[in-house]
């Protein structure tokens, strides 16, 4: 959520409101990691049954090596780390994040990972990567979701958590409308076992 | 016929290389102890029974050779085999001081249920005998007193169109002692409490899945048809009855994840040093162990399978919802 970015504790409260099952906190920025590494090396008493941290995906200016050492860093203290593949230059140093490590689906402004041929070079190079499913990313590329039908098919097997929204015209995650709900569900009702993460606030009813 | 989790894999597009493994490595293993088995005197009325890894077709290169000698009827003297002869023929035999290498008569296992001789020893026994045994010898025998066991399980108290509470309510309570039996030895030591967590939370949840689901099918029959309906269930490995349950609800692609999940488990559990650094490890030292941190996360993931199943499936979340808690 943009409102509270980099305030850990925040997020949390947020995150709590909507459900204690699972969370997703967010460094989109190189400079929210340090803070992040911090807040949950502490030790939080947290409720969320799983717990997973975004990387870094905006204004990377740090090496490569420096930002997986960082992450391997966090990687015990959380279920999964999701990574734009966008943002990977070099996938071989992020073998070292195991299953912990999870390559989300791109939108249509990415030039890489938005489809089933471009992500399964990724999972080739990265084996043991988990599968982070974005709907709305999927519907940017193809609003009939044909394309969110073949990620599901190709990837099922590796499938760890989703993301779910909707997208404005400039394509940020807003709340998932009720036409996407209505969409979206033949594909969620295959994805009952794995963790939603809701990356805009409930739509108000 | 292609065994259900076959089937599942077909389904789900996951491939469970690990589990299909172990069950060539069961069927050789168990090949081989039949005929090392078979130069002993057995009497009619016995069976060499293997649970554990043996029963769920789960064996791996670290697998013990957890046995019983059932006697069909009451306890009586001069069974043949003796424990003692079968321990030595047997390549990892258990000793026969806890639950296994023990002669076990099949009148007490089976008359006792829920009365106040149904010591854990016995009820276990029991539970390992419906949900996870194999013959080495004596297949008729080992048949018939599962059998038994089911039909006192499914006695005059079952419904049309229900689960039969008497064998769900003994199953439950098999669950919760797996789990009051591991607290109630972490009192007594940290050892092998890696181990014990690890299994807890993947084989004995699939060991428990494996006896629930089938007892929750059986709502699917009018009572006459429950226990043939059961027992050929109860001759699958608990995969193939758990996948076969996934693939009737529609839900293949939950099923391919949770038993993915635990298919890497049994292959990481034939890994010597994973399987060394979990016996090592302590609640102190849970939080450092790369191997119980996987362990942990993969006995989620078949968790949040089997949960997907039980509470957001149409059929099978209304029984639980009726049948689970009270």
């Amino acid at each position: 959520m943009v409102d509270s970015r980099g305030d850990w504790p925040a997020q949390v409260d947020e995150a709590w409101e909507v459900s204690p099952f699972a969370v997703e906190l967010s460094a989109l920025a190189e400079d929210e990691l340090d803070g992040l590494s911090g807040y949950l090396a502490a030790g939080p008493r947290l409720p969320f049954r799983y717990l997973s941290v975004h990387g870094p995906s905006k204004k990377r200016a740090m090496s490569e090596a420096e930002l997986v050492e960082k992450l391997v860093g966090l990687a015990p203290l959380v279920d999964a780390i999701v990574m734009h593949p966008d943002t990977i230059t070099d996938p071989v140093p992020y073998r070292r994040l195991g299953r912990k490590l999870l390559v989300e689906n791109m939108d249509s402004r990415k030039l890489d990972g938005r489809t089933v041929d471009e992500l399964r070079s990724w999972f080739g190079e990265l084996p043991e990567a988990g599968f982070c499913f974005d709907l709305a990313h999927a519907w940017s590329i193809d609003e009939g979701m044909s394309v969110g039908w073949d990620l599901l098919d190709a990837f099922r097997g590796r499938l760890r958590h989703l993301h779910v929204s909707s997208l404005s015209d400039e394509l940020h995650h807003i709340p998932l409308t009720e036409e996407h709900e209505e969409l979206f569900a033949p594909l969620l009702e295959r994805c009952r076992d794995v963790p939603w993460i809701l990356e805009a606030p409930l739509r108000d009813l | 016929m292609v065994a259900a989790l076959e089937r599942l894999s077909e389904a789900s597009g996951r491939e469970f290389p690990n589990l299909l493994a172990a069950r060539e490595r069961t069927q050789l293993g168990l090949d081989r102890r039949r005929q090392s088995l078979a130069g002993l005197e057995v009497d009619a009325d016995v069976a060499i029974v293997l649970m554990g890894s043996w029963g769920r077709a789960e064996v791996t290169s670290e697998s013990d050779d957890d046995f019983m000698v059932l006697v069909r009827g009451a306890d009586r003297p001069a069974v043949r085999p003796s424990v003692e002869e079968v321990s030595k023929v047997l390549d990892k035999s258990p000793g026969t001081q806890g639950t296994f290498g023990q002669l076990v008569a099949s009148t007490p296992l089976i008359e006792r249920i829920g009365l106040e001789e149904d010591l854990n020893s016995n009820h276990t026994r029991r539970m390992l005998l419906l949900l996870e045994s194999v013959p080495a010898a004596g297949e008729a025998v080992h048949e018939a007193v599962r059998s038994a066991v089911i039909d006192r399980y499914l006695d005059a108290s079952i419904k049309d169109y229900r689960p039969p509470r008497f064998l769900l309510n003994d199953l439950i309570r098999y669950w919760r002692t797996m789990c009051v039996d591991f607290a109630g030895k972490e009192h007594e030591g940290p050892e092998k409490w890696g181990i014990r967590n690890a299994k807890l939370r993947t084989s004995r949840k699939i060991l428990f899945a494996g006896g629930l689901l089938p007892v929750f099918e059986c709502a699917k029959h009018q009572r006459e048809a429950m226990p043939e309906a059961l027992k050929a269930q109860m001759r699958l490995p608990p995969t193939d009855r758990i996948a076969q349950v996934f693939i009737d609800h529609a839900a293949a692609d939950s099923g391919g994840r949770a038993l993915g999940a635990y298919d890497d488990f049994v292959g990481l559990l034939d890994d010597s040093a994973f399987r060394m650094e979990l016996s090592e490890v302590t609640r102190a030292t849970a939080g450092i162990s790369e191997a119980f941190q996987e362990a942990a996360r993969l006995g989620k993931e078949l968790e949040r399978g089997l949960l997907a199943l039980l509470f957001e499936t149409n059929d099978l979340s209304k029984l639980a919802r009726e049948y689970v808690v009270f």
